[in-house]
């Protein structure tokens, strides 16, 4: 059994008062406190065409389970992006099924089923076919 | 301009024999694709039951001008039973289970209308907080005459 914990820290000044969020979380496995024990290691790719690509097949992980996907755009460009996504065929904002956009530095941890369809993959688009970095690691029971 | 800066790190000292793992990220979050920072938030707390079934924590982009920006969102599982967990998903698509003290940060493209985030309670009572941060909001107009 493996120990992964994760931590968010968030800082704004948006209100009139500071607003402060800290967090951290132990990853485990569905319906149990042991850890998480398999993962796909940290991969990291240049992109350089406006082309979806799947960076996370449904294979990776398992229905049902608490799996965790980490994605971070390693550029610093706020101007471009990552579009991210659910299923194979999600290209742009509004197909089956839209997450977000990552701009330049940007990241995002999410949960993630894996069901077994590629209705589940993780797939992403870039916004320029300018040379643009991505970084993701997929933690599974 | 507000600034409004998100962090993460990951770390483990025995996922991977021999290999440490420590991941660290910064960013600073701005509106869509502009290095102005976002001025809009929401934060909450509430409870979610299992008869509460689907709910909608945030709606998709109600007003075309609120669609495909540049938003985020932060959401906290706050349960302590190992069993209770929150199903996210975004509209009829689930994206995952949030698991007792588990928490998740996204951006949120609000791709369309019907694009909402769905959350629902599994396994018992699961209390929740949530932030989101984004460039736009478009209020949906009132009743009133």
């Amino acid at each position: 059994m493996a120990t992964i914990n994760a931590t968010i820290s968030v800082s704004s000044d948006i209100m009139s008062y500071s607003t402060s969020i800290n967090k951290t979380m132990t990853m485990t496995k569905a319906d149990t406190c042991n850890g998480l024990e398999e993962t796909s290691g940290l991969n990291s790719k240049k992109f350089n065409a406006v082309t979806a690509v799947v960076i996370v097949s449904n294979t990776e992980g398992t229905a049902t389970k608490a799996n965790k996907v980490y994605i971070r755009n390693t550029g610093s460009d706020k101007a471009e992006n990552f579009y991210v996504s659910l299923n194979a065929s999600g290209s742009a904002a509004g197909t089956t099924e839209s997450i977000g956009k990552l701009y330049g530095g940007d990241w995002m941890l999410i949960p993630w089923v894996a069901t077994a369809a590629t209705t589940h993959d993780i797939c992403v688009v870039p916004s320029t076919a300018e040379p643009m970095s991505l970084e993701w690691m997929v933690f599974s029971e | 301009m507000a600034t409004t800066t998100a962090s993460v790190s990951i770390s483990s000292s025995d996922l991977q024999l021999g290999n440490r793992l420590s991941i660290s990220a910064t960013s600073t979050l701005m509106k869509t694709g502009l290095t102005t920072g976002l001025e809009i938030m929401e934060m909450g707390k509430n409870n979610l039951t299992v008869a509460d079934s689907h709910k909608a924590l945030y709606e998709g982009g109600v007003a075309a001008g609120d669609r495909d920006q540049a938003s985020y969102v932060y959401l906290c599982n706050d349960a302590t039973e190992d069993t209770s967990y929150i199903e996210v998903g975004i509209h009829d698509t689930i994206m995952g289970r949030l698991y007792a003290g588990d928490w998740m940060f996204m951006p949120y493209a609000q791709g369309d209308n019907a694009a909402e985030i769905s959350i629902e309670a599994e396994g018992g009572t699961c209390p929740y907080q949530y932030a989101i941060f984004a460039t736009a909001k478009t209020l949906i107009d009132s009743d009133q005459a």
